[in-house]
């Protein structure tokens, strides 16, 4: 018996050192957030993040009596504000087991492009109907023509924000804060419990997860449970879009935009599959603005997670490893989405903007799927390219 | 080598910076320095540990190590080759 409980323990320790210690490539979290993004399609509808923030931005405005009317649903009931909770707890648990939580504090300036960046891609966002998660990798999964050109829109976005922080590095000094002093020698080392705090989490989703099912809300619950399962293999592979979009023209690099491309062919293909067997309907999350929203809310959106440091799930896993900057970004990008969102709407703008456009629906379902994988190979190709040239790389 | 005793002839304090920013300005730093020079990074945000490496391995530079210092940052030492 004992040294059954030896090798379970061995075991678990194993299994602990291969989830929680060593990093995970970028390939690797991209099939398992493709995995989860078909999950949570089949489960609910297709992943956005943006939606979320804007029913944020909706109460807060409401609750400051600015906004008459109360919006439809809670934050507790609306799928991609619940998706969003889920992320950033999947997020906060898993930068405890892996022992990489902390407070992060930065300096003032970096605040101010935390809140400034977070407010761009609010903007954005509402222009491209959905961020770098609704707008580009779930617009694509889904087949929707908007989503290439919010990739469009997001590279040039990103080369224009690296720009920025270039000038910026040149010409605007700032002080780092000095890190945060902690003497160990003195009172509680909370990081040896981080790991068990993180269990406990798990423990809390899964039974909010029971919680939801009690109150008639199973499908809300596992919205949840799946959000909480991104954030952590978000977290885990430090799964970015902010970098993949700009790392191409800083270092030259494109590990994380291969860990895309891979993500988005299985994602489209899962998503393909369900719609042509009509186990969902074959245009649904086909709304995005092709071509001005998409490309025009792409650059605005690029900039801004240039600034932040983050783009939407990227802030939202980062604030819960304990960015503070991060926790800036999202509040800039509720208090703008959900008032542009509601103007666009309103203003008739959104007729100008474009509208979603099924890629099988122009090249019937194998010439759209073919099409969409070559061109991500042709993209594959060009970063390959560009890694061994360096000949987009900025300076 | 001790990464405790290395004197390194240039020092960049990035604590308290997110991603991008450690990243940037390392590259910039290191532009500027002479073969054989070794460069301290010192930075807070754990993602560095992942990307100082990993750009050091693409970009010919050679990575001696990092160690995390008592006041909670990390200390990272490059070489230029």
């Amino acid at each position: 018996m004992q040294k059954e409980s030896g090798f379970l323990r061995q075991e678990l320790g194993r299994g602990y050192g291969l989830v929680f210690q060593q990093a995970w490539p970028a390939w690797l979290s991209g099939i398992f957030l493709a995995i989860l993004a078909v999950m949570l399609f089949m489960w609910w509808h297709a992943w956005g993040v943006a939606g979320g923030f804007a029913n944020w931005g909706d109460w807060f405005y409401h609750l400051l009596g600015i906004y008459d009317s109360s919006p439809e649903k809670s934050i507790f009931l609306h799928g991609m504000s619940v998706s969003n909770i889920g992320l950033l707890v999947g997020a906060f648990a898993s930068a405890l087991l892996s022992r990489q939580f902390g407070v992060h504090r930065a300096p003032k300036f970096e605040y101010l492009k935390g809140l400034a960046g977070g407010a761009l891609m609010g903007v954005g966002a509402a222009l491209a109907a959905g961020c770098n998660v609704g707008g580009f990798y779930s617009a694509l999964g889904m087949l929707d023509l908007g989503g290439f050109m919010m990739m469009l829109g997001l590279f040039a976005g990103a080369y224009l924000g690296l720009l920025y922080l270039l000038w910026e590095m040149e010409n605007i000094g700032q002080g780092a804060t000095g890190g945060q002093h902690v003497d160990k020698n003195k009172g509680t080392d909370w990081s040896k419990a981080f790991p068990y705090i993180g269990g406990f989490v798990f423990l809390l989703i899964l039974t909010s997860f029971q919680a939801y099912s009690w109150l008639g809300h199973t499908k809300m619950g596992g919205v949840l449970f799946l959000g909480f399962l991104i954030g952590l293999v978000m977290h885990r592979g430090r799964f970015c879009f902010a970098n993949a979009f700009r790392e191409p023209f800083m270092t030259g690099d494109s590990t994380m935009m291969r860990g895309v491309i891979i993500s988005l062919i299985l994602y489209a293909l899962g998503a393909a599959a369900m719609k042509w067997a009509y186990i969902q309907p074959p245009t649904a999350g086909i709304y995005h603005p092709f071509w001005i929203g998409s490309l025009g809310g792409g650059l605005i959106f690029g900039f801004g997670m240039l600034l932040a440091g983050g783009c939407g799930s990227g802030s939202l896993w980062r604030a819960g490893e304990g960015h503070l900057k991060l926790w800036l970004a999202l509040a800039g990008f509720f208090l703008t989405n959900s008032p542009v969102s509601k103007f666009i709407d309103q203003s008739g703008l959104s007729e100008y903007l474009g509208q979603g456009i099924f890629i099988p629906n122009i090249l019937t379902w194998q010439g759209g799927l073919i099409l969409f994988i070559l061109v991500l190979f042709g993209l594959f190709l060009l970063l390959r390219w560009n890694e061994e040239t360096e000949n987009f790389v900025a300076f | 080598m001790n990464l405790e005793d290395i004197q390194a002839d240039e020092v960049l304090n990035a604590r308290g910076l997110s991603c991008p920013m450690p990243l940037l300005k390392m590259k910039k730093t290191l532009k500027g320095m002479k073969k054989e020079q070794i460069l301290e990074v010192l930075g807070t945000d754990p993602g560095s540990k992942n990307d100082i490496p990993n750009y050091c391995e693409k970009h010919n530079y050679n990575f001696l190590g990092y160690y995390d210092d008592q006041e909670n940052f990390t200390r990272y030492y490059i070489q230029i080759q």
